[in-house]
């Protein structure tokens, strides 16, 4: 991001924002705020690091600093971030089962693409995913651009229930909900895969930053 | 051990809360009003964060099987034991059969119980505090329920009287002081005024999530979709039909509503005396006031409370 330095503002009086003027969707500076984000936690006075699409939001103890050290930290930190350097994040293989009771949207994406089931699986499958932001709520799973011929806006009124492991399309996002949840996403399939189990000793199968692939898979094989 | 009699509106188990988990989607949590759980747990000689009970909009009856000393603190819902009222933000011994009567809240949302030594339930993310929409902390991750009974293992005998100064006024017109938040300067001059003119009130839909106000409609200059961004306890969202919502402590860490305003850390803590009905009004705070205010605060309840900050 050499040629472009992010906008810093205040975010209330104990956090920043980061934010970048984008066009769209951009991968590269998605990457680039998951790598920044890990910069910030593990040095003292920090409390949230939580990267979106364009932004990234830092909270800071102002018990630590005051907001005008805590800006100095922010600008010293990103000058003297490499991005290259940091780590590039987990590839993880989600299998899918798309269609029928698993994706009940998919006729709507058939319809506004004009392609098959099979050719909408593969379209949706090909692309390695960036897992660009975490929330609302626990394990929701916000993933980079899919293709553009899936692109499909969300339901007017959201449904009551959409089960955990739905795997669904709003606008140019594509994503899947850790738990069940309300919703208003497009939803072409489903994984059997728990993204988010508090009994696990890491209750997240994937965070921020990681990459997703999604292997279509048919019940029984 | 305690026996939670009624439930209520809700009761739930909280403490501190979980900071630092916003990034994977799980939200601050812990006390809704965290200057009047601190109190609670002051007063028993716990510290600060210590677990204790939070009380919904009253309703609550708990029975208390062996003698001990309580504090009650937030807001006013009429206590009584055995029928006897007893006065809030304040600490006094019960005896074994002894039973808690929480009336509707008066004043405020939410009272605290607090008990020496706490009372324990599920850890996760190093806090026990209840995060209901994905069942975390509490009791096997929900909320009380009448017939719970939960374990208390100290009895010790001691309790502090809140000195003059320190008991939080509540009221049911809660003034915030907020910064403008990101998105601010995207909404029509005549919204960026009405916001700090006249009171909101809090709608029905109003929980530890996040409080829904109707009051004059705030609407943006122009009407362009947002990409989805962090939000923070204390942010003011503008969705499309002009009603803002207030996130509470265990609302949503991402959205894609315009950010209209955020709250000064210093008033987070009336965030939590928002019931359906509290008239919300905001008042404009300037960056150097709002460090100013914060400092005192905490200093202030600092030098009575051990490691307290707002």
């Amino acid at each position: 991001m050499a040629e472009q330095y992010p906008d810093i503002s205040p975010y209330g009086d104990c956090a920043y924002l980061i934010r970048f003027e984008t066009d769209g969707f951009s991968r590269q500076i998605c990457e680039y705020l998951q790598s920044l984000r890990r910069e910030f936690v593990p040095q003292a006075g920090w409390i949230e690091s939580v990267a979106a699409y364009d932004s990234l939001l830092v909270s800071f103890d102002p018990m630590t600093f005051d907001p005008l050290q805590a800006e100095r930290q922010i600008h010293k930190i990103i000058e003297k971030f490499k991005p290259g350097k940091s780590d590039p994040g987990r590839v993880i293989e989600i299998p899918v089962q798309y269609g029928g009771e698993f994706g009940p949207d998919m006729e709507n994406i058939q319809k506004s693409s004009g392609l098959s089931q099979d050719e909408i699986i593969e379209r949706h499958s090909r692309i390695e995913y960036l897992v660009c932001m975490m929330g609302f709520i626990p394990g929701f799973t916000f993933l980079s651009e899919t293709d553009p011929e899936l692109h499909h806006d969300r339901h007017i009124t959201p449904r009551e229930h959409v089960p955990a492991g739905s795997v669904g399309i709003a606008g140019w996002q594509t994503g899947i909900y850790g738990l069940d949840s309300p919703g208003g996403w497009q939803i072409i399939g489903q994984t059997h895969l728990q993204l988010f189990d508090k009994t696990r000793p890491d209750p997240f199968m994937v965070k921020a930053g990681d990459h997703i692939r999604f292997v279509p898979f048919e019940a029984g094989s | 051990m305690i026996e939670i009699l009624q439930s209520g509106t809700r009761i739930t188990l909280q403490d501190q809360g979980r900071p630092g988990h916003r990034h994977v989607g799980i939200p601050s949590s812990g006390a809704a009003d965290r200057l009047s759980f601190a109190l609670a747990n002051w007063m028993v000689g716990n510290a600060w964060g210590t677990p204790a009970l939070e009380c919904t909009l009253g309703g609550q009856h708990i029975r208390f099987h062996k003698d001990m000393t309580i504090a009650i603190s937030g807001a006013e819902m009429w206590a009584q034991i055995n029928g006897q009222n007893v006065a809030n933000f304040s600490a006094f011994p019960v005896k074994k059969g002894d039973i808690l009567t929480l009336s509707f809240a008066r004043i405020g949302c939410r009272s605290y119980i607090a008990i020496p030594g706490g009372l324990s339930g599920e850890t996760i993310f190093d806090s026990v505090s209840t995060y209901e929409p994905a069942g975390l902390g509490g009791l096997d991750g929900r909320a009380l329920k009448t017939g719970d009974k939960l374990d208390v293992t100290e009895t010790r005998a001691s309790l502090r009287k809140i000195p003059i100064g320190y008991t939080p006024g509540l009221s049911n017109h809660v003034v915030l002081r907020a910064r403008p938040g990101p998105e601010f300067e995207d909404l029509t001059l005549q919204s960026q005024r009405y916001l700090f003119i006249n009171p909101f009130e809090a709608t029905a839909q109003t929980n530890r999530m996040g409080a829904r106000l109707k009051g004059n409609k705030i609407e943006m200059a122009e009407n362009r979709s947002m990409t989805s961004g962090p939000l923070l306890p204390g942010t003011l969202q503008l969705p499309q039909d002009a009603q803002p919502i207030l996130a509470l402590t265990d609302g949503h860490c991402t959205g894609g509503y315009p950010r209209a305003l955020q709250i000064i850390k210093a008033d987070h803590w009336l965030l939590g005396q928002i019931g359906p009905g509290t008239k919300v009004s905001f008042q404009r705070c300037f960056a150097r006031d709002a460090l100013d205010i914060l400092k005192r605060r905490n200093a202030f309840y600092g030098s009575l409370i051990d490691g307290f900050s707002f």
